[in-house]
């Protein structure tokens, strides 16, 4: 209990600095979010004081930060500037098409691509441990919004077959049944889903694999075999439920992915999600809303390193004692 | 038992064969945009929400007194059709009249009336509600009504645009609705995320991020609209938009081009035919006239005229221009896009001359002492840099050219290409030798004072000639024709070398060929959708709606 209460304490530690650091860089940086706003339609600098005033922008920093401070502990992040509504509100709206984009790579990325290395460690040396391989490192070296667009092209324009961009068809009727919904976000989600899961699997997979290599040369495994057990039960029992802890390791740190690891492929794919919407921040210093994301991003990436920590302990109680 | 499956028979094949119109409206039409609007609210549609996706939507909800037509100058008060006014006149020199149409309903049913023109030019003109728009209708004085249908807008002098600044700008309100709200209360309330207007589409739903639905309003007062369902899809990556069109599942878009070969891909398809309409586009190298950073100094190297000129007949403009948008744009003679009605009427620009660019260069002292390639006077080097957004691959690719090309006439140019907020700022700090902006005007020459007079609120290059200034502010208030007034004030910023004039390009838009009255209107490509329909027997299944 101890030693869980004292990581939570440092994810909480590292969330914070994190979040404080972001804000005191992004500010550094150049560039003015609303500089944008005079592009193409040119503002005096009358308009231009209004709208710094508005988004208080003309306050002293630290002024600034103890405001976003007492906002972020309500919940509160204040109000997008670039889309002028509150930012709390924009990521809620955004949140759920990652969760799903990012939630099914992480599933297809992480349940095929352990099994896949596992049998590429039990194949060792065979053909298809090396079509594996070569498979996996070609989909690993491809950019992912190559694929993606070779992926549209391909499978939405030339074939037909499934939506070449978006999350929902927008000619659905407004009552259209649950199933009928699901079936079309389904549809949507297949392209960007295969696209990014493609190009991480590989990763996944060459950890599994080396692991499992690894696992299958421990004398506990030897012994199993010693006992008679059939090979099968040797290899998934005992060697394969060992070779999971490196990637239960990478999994804790790739669940930031979940949120906006896809900025290319959301916008390849027209996925209404928060990989866009953190890229179009960035590019317009949309200073409320980039930290809104910012603070997310952190909290998962810390709660992904909790989770990992947390499990690898569950599996293995050396590491609680450590 | 035969007689009545005969007759079923030929009921349904009644009902089939029926003609559209006795359904009508019928038919979708899915528009791909690359931003969703988020505030389409007129007056709202300031600063942020200032975005050609807001307006379009709003231009679908929301009626104007009047719009122009196709191919008349914003002065000539024959050009305008009727939309919430049925009729005007003048009064006098300063005072419009407009009656309007007693049709004219918002979609909850309450009658349009005066009270909902004033209100919403009472907020227009407010600072602190619409400061763009209060800054745009600063001649009308005053706006007031004469019973229930008419209202009389007053100037505070003559000009020529009064009529152009009474009706495009301002797009009426419900007062009804909106009457009882704090002036800043609008744009976070329910109203804002599902306007009531008064045009031929009303709004049914959006989703964040990605598509926002509008329903034909079949008893429209001007005329039954011929699609029953608008959806604006959005996707912000160019290539999605593309896919989008070439995947069937959108049936129009703007912008096609650049890059050409979409032209190509889409001919390819067989689906689409492509439609221009002048676009509000203009792209130019805007000189500092100033120092980089120090506006109390004259820029060393661009403050010299011959030097600007030198450099815009070094570059062959017609042929960057077209390298882009193909035969989609020419050449603007002076800040003129082709939405400007000043366009048709003004000079042809001049075609490069390397010779005549060498002589200036020569003139103004600048000789190539140390044989490097690059004129230098006085041990300085004729080197300039050009600031150039990184967002803008076409505007990147165009300076690349123009490097080459000066280079043939011994000017340096240094193209930095920066991240789009660093651009911005240094373009609006005046931290720049030259920078490759790329504007969107309004539909009148009016608005050439912002950024080419001495004083105008955007003129970050500080060029500024008493005369040009003059003669704009004579053909803003001639009630005769101002057209050689302005025409001469061109002159005079093309002869002064303003800014070197790349492109003014043509909005190239695909549209699905089942749809027949396709009608495009100049700025507002979408404002007549209401008179488009499907071609009978030409229906997709997505057609095939009825509201």
């Amino acid at each position: 209990m101890t030693w869980l209460a004292g990581r939570v304490g440092q994810a909480i530690i590292t969330a914070v600095v994190a979040v404080i650091l972001a804000f005191f860089v992004m500010r550094a940086a150049p560039g003015d979010p609303l500089a944008r706003l005079g592009d193409e339609h040119p503002l005096s600098p009358r308009q231009m004081e209004t709208l710094r005033a508005r988004y208080g922008l003309d306050q002293p920093l630290t002024t600034q930060f103890t405001s976003f401070l007492s906002g972020a502990v309500r919940g509160d992040f204040g109000t997008s500037i670039e889309y002028g509504r509150p930012v709390t509100g924009l990521i809620i709206q955004r949140l759920p098409a990652s969760l799903l984009l990012g939630g099914t790579v992480l599933l297809i990325t992480f349940a095929l691509g352990s099994w896949l290395g596992a049998l590429q460690a039990v194949r060792s040396g065979g053909r298809t441990e090396q079509a594996i391989g070569v498979l996996s490192l070609a989909a690993y070296a491809t950019p992912s919004f190559w694929l993606g667009l070779v992926l549209a092209w391909l499978v939405g324009i030339v074939w037909r077959v499934l939506p070449a961009a978006g999350m929902h068809d927008p000619l659905l009727p407004s009552d259209a049944t649950f199933g009928t919904r699901a079936v079309d976000v389904l549809r949507h989600l297949i392209l960007p889903a295969v696209t990014l899961a493609a190009v991480n699997i590989g990763a996944t997979m060459r950890h599994q694999r080396s692991a499992m290599l690894h696992a299958l040369r421990e004398p506990y495994v030897q012994a199993a075999r010693a006992r008679g057990l059939t090979e099968p039960r040797v290899r998934w029992h005992h060697a394969f439920r060992n070779a999971l802890f490196p990637v239960v390791t990478l999994f804790g740190l790739w669940l930031p992915l979940v949120v906006a690891g896809s900025v290319f492929v959301e916008k390849v794919f027209a996925w209404p999600g928060l990989g866009a919407l953190a890229a179009d921040a960035v590019s317009a210093r949309d200073y409320p809303l980039l930290m809104g994301i910012t603070v997310l991003v952190s909290l998962m990436v810390v709660g992904g390193a909790l989770v990992a920590d947390a499990a690898y302990a569950l599996l293995d109680p050396r590491v609680r004692r450590a | 038992m035969r007689q009545l499956r005969s007759t079923i028979t030929f009921a349904l094949c009644m009902a089939a064969c029926a003609p559209l119109d006795a359904q009508a409206p019928a038919g979708t039409i899915v528009i791909v945009t690359g931003e969703q609007a988020t505030l389409p609210v007129p007056t709202l549609i300031e600063g942020a929400a200032n975005t050609r996706a807001n307006q379009e939507l709003a231009d679908q909800l929301f009626l104007r007194l009047a719009v122009r037509k196709p191919g008349h100058a914003t002065t000539d008060e024959a050009g305008y059709e009727p939309q919430l006014a049925r009729s005007w006149s003048r009064r006098d020199s300063v005072t419009l009249v407009f009656d309007l149409d007693p049709r004219a309903r918002w979609q909850d049913g309450v009658p349009v009336t005066a009270r909902d023109v004033i209100f919403t030019f009472r907020r227009a003109r407010d600072p602190a509600i619409s400061p763009s728009l209060a800054d745009l209708l600063r001649y009308v004085a005053d706006v007031s009504a004469e019973g229930n249908q008419r209202i009389v807008v007053r100037f505070t002098r003559a000009y020529g645009e009064q009529f152009f600044d009474a009706t495009y700008y301002v797009q009426p309100l419900p007062a009804h609705l909106l009457e009882g709200m704090q002036s800043d209360g609008i744009a976070p309330s329910p109203f804002s995320r599902a306007p009531v207007g008064d045009g031929p589409y009303r709004w049914v739903r959006s989703v964040p991020g990605e598509s926002v639905e509008l329903a034909a309003v079949p008893d429209f007062f001007l005329g039954r609209p011929g699609l029953a369902r608008v959806i604006f899809r959005t996707a912000t990556d160019p290539a999605a938009r593309m896919n989008l069109l070439l995947s069937g599942e959108a049936d129009a878009m703007a912008a096609v081009v650049p890059p050409l070969d979409n032209r190509a891909r889409l001919e390819k398809s067989g689906d689409f035919r492509l439609v221009t309409t002048p676009s509000d586009l203009l792209g130019y190298f805007l000189f500092n006239l100033r120092a980089s950073g120090d506006s109390t100094r004259p820029h060393p190297i661009l403050g010299d005229v011959r030097v600007r000129r030198a450099i815009t007949l070094a570059l062959d403009r017609q042929a960057m221009s077209q390298s882009v948008f193909g035969p989609y744009s020419k050449v603007p003679f002076g800040p003129v896009s082709q939405l400007l009605w000043l366009g048709n009427v003004s000079p042809r620009a001049r075609p490069q001359s390397v010779a005549q660019s060498r002589a200036l260069l020569r003139d103004a002292g600048w000789r190539d002492s140390d044989a490097d390639g690059t004129l230098d006077r006085n041990g300085v080097p004729l080197e300039v840099s050009i600031i150039v957004p990184s967002s803008s691959l076409m505007r990147h690719q165009l300076s690349v050219i123009a490097q080459e090309q000066l280079r043939q006439v011994g000017v340096k140019l240094d193209v930095l290409v920066l991240e789009r907020p660093v651009w911005q700022e240094r373009f609006v700090g005046g931290r720049f030798d030259l920078s490759f902006g790329a504007m969107r005007q309004v539909p009148t020459p009016s608005g050439l004072t912002d950024s080419w007079t001495c004083k105008g609120a955007s003129n970050v290059s500080h060029y500024c000639d008493p005369i040009v200034d003059s003669l704009l502010a004579a053909a803003i208030v001639s009630q005769g024709n101002p057209t050689a007034t302005f025409v001469q004030a061109l002159r005079l910023m093309e002869n002064d070398a303003a800014a070197t004039f790349l492109y003014a390009p043509l909005e190239v838009i695909a549209v699905h060929r089942r749809y027949e009255h396709v009608e495009l209107r100049d700025g507002s490509p979408w404002l007549m959708l209401w008179r488009w329909n499907v071609r009978r027997g030409q229906e997709l299944p997505r057609d095939r709606v009825t509201r």
